[in-house]
């Protein structure tokens, strides 16, 4: 799980990178999608972090 | 006033609308219904994809989220504490904030999302009227159909902290449905919270705390458009507006929180029925065109 948590961050931050940049994107732009990716692998650190500590009560 | 003979709405049609906002955004009858019926149904001549009135609504918007964030206060200062002490532990701990902290925080991803991905898609039934009152009937079948659930149901009274990670997400995904003008983004949250087993105070509160982020994550996102050169003439009213609709927000959470410890959605039902039954069949056949 601590290796999916990872190449979730990894895949959402390049998403992010590449929504905010436009590269790829013949639309342009997309700065809501951009920042919900950047949320998301924040999020998925997050995740990574509690699969890091041992004893969590995680239900 | 000069300007608001250019402005998209009238100064009291201005106001009558952040008021509409302040309480239907809470109250599970589907704010984003009411702002397309009551216009419709009044004939007022609001240009609903002018880029002024869009500004005017993030500012009702944020009112509104601005209010939940005052009445909650003492809780979001709770979860955001437990939040940020759960990362640097690197674990969640047994601290109800902490719990319901990432509760939101789960719940919030989906809707978050489906709102991202999917809301130009849904954006094209805004203009009609007679969809909108149609949803809106749905929604008070959704209401009917979890009250009547609820009462069958084998588990009751679960804590908002106890709630499983799946049923949290679950409400979560069921505020997506108010991605669709008339189905009540509160409304559809409350019936997901009962149904995962919470009683109507504990599904309320989740459901408030779950619209908090959305409502000024939506608005924030939204600020640009504030700015926006084709923006003109709607400052006093977009002002004026945003307090008006805090206000009325602020009211109506504290009304509901009362009014959920011992009463349930069917009123609301029966408020969205009549109301989604009347304006579709006036739409319908074209007695209002």
């Amino acid at each position: 799980m601590k290796a999916l948590a990872l190449l979730l961050a990894a895949v959402f931050l390049i998403a992010a990178i590449l929504y905010a940049t436009g590269h790829g994107y013949p639309a342009g732009v997309h700065e809501k999608h951009a920042i919900l990716a950047f949320v998301l692998a924040v999020l998925a650190l997050v995740w990574f972090r509690f699969q890091s500590t041992p004893a969590s009560t995680s239900r | 006033m000069a300007h608001v003979a250019t402005a998209v709405v009238t100064f009291v049609q201005a106001m009558l609308l952040a008021a509409l906002q302040g309480v239907s955004e809470l109250f599970p009858i589907s704010s984003l219904g009411h702002t397309v019926l009551i216009p419709a149904l009044l004939r007022w001549p609001v240009a609903e994809s002018d880029e002024s009135f869009l500004a005017f609504v993030v500012v009702l918007h944020l009112g509104t989220a601005i209010a939940l964030i005052v009445f909650y206060r003492t809780t979001w200062i709770g979860i955001v504490r437990g939040l940020v002490r759960s990362v640097v532990r690197g674990r969640i701990g047994d601290d109800p904030d902490e719990r319901i902290g990432w509760l939101l925080v789960a719940g919030t991803i989906p809707v978050g999302v489906l709102g991202v991905l999917f809301q130009s898609s849904v954006r094209a039934l805004f203009g009609s009227p007679l969809a909108v009152a149609l949803f809106l009937v749905a929604n008070a079948f959704v209401m009917f159909a979890g009250e009547s659930l609820r009462r069958r149901a084998v588990t009751v009274g679960t804590a908002l902290e106890d709630l499983s990670w799946q049923k949290g997400i679950g409400v979560g995904v069921a505020q997506g449905l108010a991605l669709l003008p008339g189905i009540s983004r509160s409304g559809s949250a409350i019936v997901a919270g009962l149904l995962a087993g919470l009683d109507h105070e504990a599904a309320a509160t989740y459901s408030f705390l779950l619209a908090t982020p959305v409502i000024l994550a939506a608005s924030v996102l939204e600020i640009p458009k504030l700015f926006a050169p084709e923006v003109r003439g709607i400052t006093v009213e977009a002002v004026a507006g945003g307090v008006l609709a805090g206000l009325t927000a602020y009211a109506s959470v504290a009304f509901l929180t009362r009014y959920f410890r011992h009463n349930d959605l069917r009123p609301f039902g029966w408020y969205c029925l009549v109301l989604g039954g009347v304006s579709a069949a006036l739409f319908f056949w074209k007695v209002i065109p």
